[in-house]
């Protein structure tokens, strides 16, 4: 293996990887090192993508421009995310960081916005569409699914997320032990929809494992390759 | 300050959510969105200074940890420096802080998670052996038992029938009700917002 960069790269992994890998034996200071730095360089990385690919473009880039040009009449766009940007700036002095509230305000009132939108449009519409779609007999023959198996299957994955759903009711009252005291026929719901709860919660336990184990057999494979390479052996 | 900074969330909210809706809108819901992608930009760099700032304390009470804290702070100064000088997308910070460095901790993290996964489940039978727990661990080793290759191919029946009907009908029902559920949380979250009940910019 010649010194190159490829090297630098292979060698900086194998080092990060055997310290975080030696928390196997316990907390220890040398995974702390590694998760330390990790945040670090990873903070100031976000730090220099936020700098280039979004104030730089969006922000300086424009103002420098303007400035230039002398078209100010472009600029008056640029006020407001200056004056927020001068805002929120202010969070530094704790004196001051009351006018960051107004900063605050508007990134609040955006992802409001945003976040409504988004839950309609990207959640709560498309899955109730895919469970209403379970029962389309066009869609099923075109699938190759026959009549018994929709109006079965489909009658499960109704059941699944109606009683999914009356178990997080969100208008039960609290018992005197902490409890949710809710109306008798959505207790029993609740009570079904814990069955479907545990359920998902197990396969996506299930697959979540599978990942991690594979991650763990890639960085193993990696430490032997790595070594391997290095010592001439393959 | 309080009334303001209401009035602030309200319009920007209505005036974003209204591009969603209607086509004349949708000129200010950019503009908006765009100052909004600014200010989210500079929010993060002020987070990251308290972030030196808390850890920069550490060393100066010279805490127990104090150390590390230091590391955490050269690491930082050190990517951000070079993120700057030589743009994140060059070949040399790729290797070096991507590749070297953020990469093969995130998948050893990830890696560490079987270990703590399972040291997690075998602690939840012994310590909460309920109905929910005992679906849930059999669900899991029902889907491990189905997905293993073994030499003479999947496990019959388990693999070929049970594996996929659980995973791809009752665990499909018991997500959707989860998704559609955090959805109506979103959406109950961003109203409240917008009718100004709820107001975590400050005031009450």
């Amino acid at each position: 293996m010649a010194f190159s960069l490829d090297l630098v790269t292979g060698a900086l992994g194998f080092l990060f990887t055997v310290l975080i890998l030696s928390y196997l034996i316990g907390d220890n200071p040398l995974f702390k090192i590694a998760v330390y730095l990790f945040v670090g360089v990873a903070s100031g990385y976000t730090a220099a993508v936020v700098f280039w690919q979004v104030l730089y473009p969006k922000l300086f880039l424009p103002t420098v421009l303007i400035l230039q040009t002398g078209d100010f009449m472009r600029g008056v766009l640029l006020v407001v995310p200056w004056l927020g940007f001068a805002f929120i700036l202010m969070k530094i002095s704790p004196r001051l960081a009351g006018i960051a509230r107004i900063t605050m305000a508007f990134l609040v009132g955006a992802g409001a916005a945003v976040t409504i939108a988004g839950a309609l449009t990207g959640t709560i519409i498309p899955q109730m569409i895919a469970t209403i779609d379970f029962f389309d007999p066009s869609l099923a023959a075109a699938r190759n699914i026959s009549a018994f198996e929709v109006l079965g299957n489909g009658t499960i994955l109704l059941v699944g997320v109606v009683t999914t759903l009356a178990y997080f009711h969100f208008g039960a009252r609290q018992k005197p032990d902490g409890s949710p005291k809710r109306f008798a026929p959505i207790d029993l719901l609740s009570w079904i929809g814990r069955i479907f709860i545990g359920i998902t919660l197990g396969v996506i336990f299930a697959g979540v494992y599978a990942a991690a184990l594979s991650a763990m057999i890639e960085r193993i494979n990696f430490l032997i390759n790595f070594l391997t390479s290095l010592l001439g052996m393959s | 300050m309080r009334v303001l900074t209401a009035i602030i969330a309200i319009a920007v909210g209505i005036l974003i959510l209204l591009g969603y809706f209607f086509t004349q809108a949708e000129v200010v819901q950019a503009v908006l969105l765009d100052w909004a992608i600014i200010l989210a930009g500079t929010a993060t760099l002020i987070g990251i200074f308290n972030l030196i700032t808390v850890h920069a304390d550490k060393i100066r009470r010279r805490e127990k940890d104090g150390v590390y804290s230091a590391i955490l702070i050269i690491g930082l100064v050190g990517a951000f420096f070079f993120g700057i000088v030589l743009k994140p997308q060059s070949s040399f910070l790729q290797s070096v802080l991507l590749e070297g460095i953020i990469i093969p901790v995130e998948a050893s993290l990830m890696g560490l998670l079987a270990v703590s996964l399972l040291y997690a489940a075998v602690r939840l039978m012994r310590r909460r052996a309920d109905m929910m727990s005992i679906i849930f661990i059999l669900t899991a080793a029902l889907i491990f038992l189905g997905s293993v290759t073994l030499p003479f191919g999947e496990m019959p029946l388990i693999g070929t029938l049970i594996r996929p009907w659980v995973s791809q009908i009752w665990a499909v029902g018991g997500a959707r009700g989860i998704l559609i559920g955090v959805g109506l949380g979103a959406l109950m979250t961003g109203l409240r917002v917008l009718f100004g009940i709820d107001r975590p910019y400050g005031g009450k």
